[in-house]
């Protein structure tokens, strides 16, 4: 009788918990939800509808970015964030597998030597690079342009992936040893073609997390840029919104939905890397 | 790099007679394809050393090395010793944005990973997992200027949740959210969970996999409810993952800098200010290199110290494996 009661309680229990955690979840979206309604409002609808009130024209979400764009040159630096997220990222992964290839299976003097050189790169928070950038991208011409902030944002994704690399090589090691020599293929034609398709999989997991960490950097489109046609989107983003923010709700809503959309559709489309990069990201195997 | 040692190795007749200008030219061509096949594989590290080490690890020494100068960026930096870090000690500003950073620290242990530890060991037994797990991790996936953004329309003055106490009846809470200190920074600590709530729950739900089931089942079979399981048996089996979350968490809370920048810059009256914030803006709007240089490198030796910690929990979890 006793043990019947508590099996009862205990499935209560669970329900009671189901529904606690999906009202605190629907709270947690609840902000997504009011981003994107508000985004298709007018200033004055915005004031002056509730604020889960439906938006009267939905369309008037392209009046915003417009408006937006003209007034922080969100449209810009949707273009400009995107050359930098694609490019800085392959970019990076071909830097990083190659001296990965090298580390892992060429001869060369003091191997872990230019891994430890090259991963430090991971270690220091960004406020170290900030001035010494600042002053030598002025001085060489590199500062407010797009080929500077690619060169960054390319250097700035190698550490991590040389370190998922040089893993991931130091593993298939013996295969494409064996695979080379019975080719007889040179190093250059090992690389390109055993072993940069053999590591496909970790190539899409770091261009996915590089790309989304190029693409929603602030700092350094702040400290290295500063014209339209170079600031990357989330610096655009930043001068609508905040206490110092230009832009009214509206705009500035509709600003940050446009700007989450790229990772958001990556987000879904790749979800199995994402949640696999958060736990490569912090185990570190 | 040229190897002279293996050189002399070389079987002598090999070689062209010395001339003026090196081997005799009818050797040429295979002394520079040994001598290529010899640096052809410092080639593939190549561009890597030159982006990290050029742009990154230069900036490094480079700011240690501003940190004991005067220095306005227009006339050339005066030596300056200690004085950049006697300075920021004996300035409130600084001890302010310092103890600042340490409630950034504890609150994100506090919302985030407890918070995190919380969902997971609830969540690891629900049926709806996978739905409500993308759900609650969505958030992390936004920029932090877009966070910074959403929430500061949460906490204007008619804003979301403003107007929500409204109409609820609690209008005596409502309140400028983002004026008074220390209000202004527990406000963005709230926000910035909000971000970084989902991956430490993932993190902890991986953990919580890697227990063995029979374990569990041995422990209750010998009567241990939730409580005693939870603290008895799961915790301490994840100590491994939370040691990681932890130190990750640290580290993360030292660098805080996009989200305050947005949201108040810092303000009002660098009441809000991290150590991130306060060297940007001693950089960056006061042109006081030498002292921004001292914040930087004060803030990374706390940052490096803790990332000490992080890769040994990571080597130990590791070899576990």
């Amino acid at each position: 009788m006793v043990e019947r009661r508590s099996i009862r309680q205990r499935a209560l229990d669970r329900y009671l918990v189901l529904a606690l955690l999906c009202l605190f979840t629907t709270a947690w979206v609840t902000p997504l939800a009011i981003v994107a309604l508000s985004s298709m409002k007018t200033p004055r609808e915005q004031a002056q509808s509730g604020i889960l009130a439906l938006p009267a024209n939905a369309a008037m979400i392209l009046d915003n970015i417009a408006s937006a764009s003209e007034l922080a040159g969100i449209g810009n630096g949707l273009l400009s964030s995107l050359i930098y997220a694609f490019v800085g990222s392959v970019a990076a992964v071909i830097a990083a597998s190659s001296a990965a290839y090298s580390i892992a299976m060429l001869k060369i003097r003091f191997p872990f030597f230019w891994f430890l050189i090259i991963y430090s790169g991971t270690i220091f928070p960004f406020q170290m690079y900030l001035m010494p950038l600042f002053g030598l991208y002025q001085s060489v011409g590199l500062y407010d342009t797009r080929f500077g902030m690619l060169l960054f944002y390319s250097a700035i994704a190698v550490p991590f992936c040389i370190f998922v690399f040089r893993n991931y090589f130091i593993g298939m090691q013996g295969e494409v040893i064996e695979a080379a020599s019975l080719d007889g293929a040179s190093s250059f034609q090992t690389y390109l073609r055993i072993v940069l398709p053999m590591a496909k999989a970790p190539a899409l997991f770091l261009f996915v997390t590089q790309f989304s960490w190029i693409w929603n950097d602030f700092l350094f489109g702040q400290v290295l840029a500063k014209s339209d046609d170079v600031r990357p989107v989330m610096t655009s983003l930043a001068m609508l919104s905040g206490a110092y923010g230009k832009g009214t709700i509206p705009q500035q809503m509709a600003g940050a939905l446009t700007a989450s959309i790229p990772t958001l559709i990556l987000f879904f489309a790749l979800q199995k890397h994402f949640m696999q990069g958060i736990v490569l990201n912090t185990a570190g195997e | 790099m040229p190897d002279t040692n293996q050189v002399s190795t070389e079987p002598l007749r090999k070689e062209g007679p010395i001339t003026a200008l090196g081997r005799a030219p009818l050797e040429a061509p295979t002394r520079a394809l040994a001598l290529l096949r010899k640096i052809e594989p410092y080639l593939y590290l190549l561009p890597a050393l030159l982006l990290v080490g050029g742009l990154l690890l230069y900036s490094v020494a480079h700011t240690f090395a501003i940190s004991f100068t005067d220095w306005d960026l227009i006339t050339p930096p005066r030596f300056a010793g200690l004085k950049n870090y006697i300075d920021a000690i004996r300035d409130p500003t600084f001890t302010r944005s310092f103890s600042n950073t340490l409630i950034w620290t504890g609150g994100s242990l506090l919302l985030p990973v407890a918070g995190g530890l919380l969902l997971a060991v609830i969540l690891e037994r629900i049926p709806g997992q996978r739905v409500l797990k993308t759900l609650i991790y969505l958030p992390a996936i936004l920029s932090t200027t877009v966070v910074a953004a959403i929430w500061s329309y949460v906490y204007t003055n008619n804003g979301v949740l403003n107007e929500t106490l409204r109409w609820v009846g609690l209008e005596a809470l409502a309140r400028p959210w983002l004026v008074f200190a220390p209000t202004n920074t527990l406000a963005m600590i709230v926000a910035s969970s909000w971000r970084a709530l989902g991956p430490s729950m993932v993190l902890f739900l991986v953990g919580l996999q890697t227990i063995p089931p029979e374990l569990i089942e041995a422990a209750k079979i010998d009567g241990a409810g939730e409580r005693i399981l939870f603290w008895r048996i799961k915790l301490p089996l994840l100590r491994p993952i939370t040691a990681i979350v932890v130190i990750m968490s640290v580290i993360g809370s030292f660098m805080t800098f996009d989200l305050v920048w947005v949201m108040t810059q810092g303000g009002p009256g660098r009441s809000s200010e991290t150590l991130a914030v306060t060297m940007y803006r001693q950089a960056f709007i006061m042109w006081r290199m030498g002292y921004a240089g001292a914040v930087a490198v004060i803030l990374s030796t706390i940052v490096i110290a803790f990332s000490i910690f992080y890769l040994r929990a990571t080597l130990k979890r590791s070899a576990l494996w």
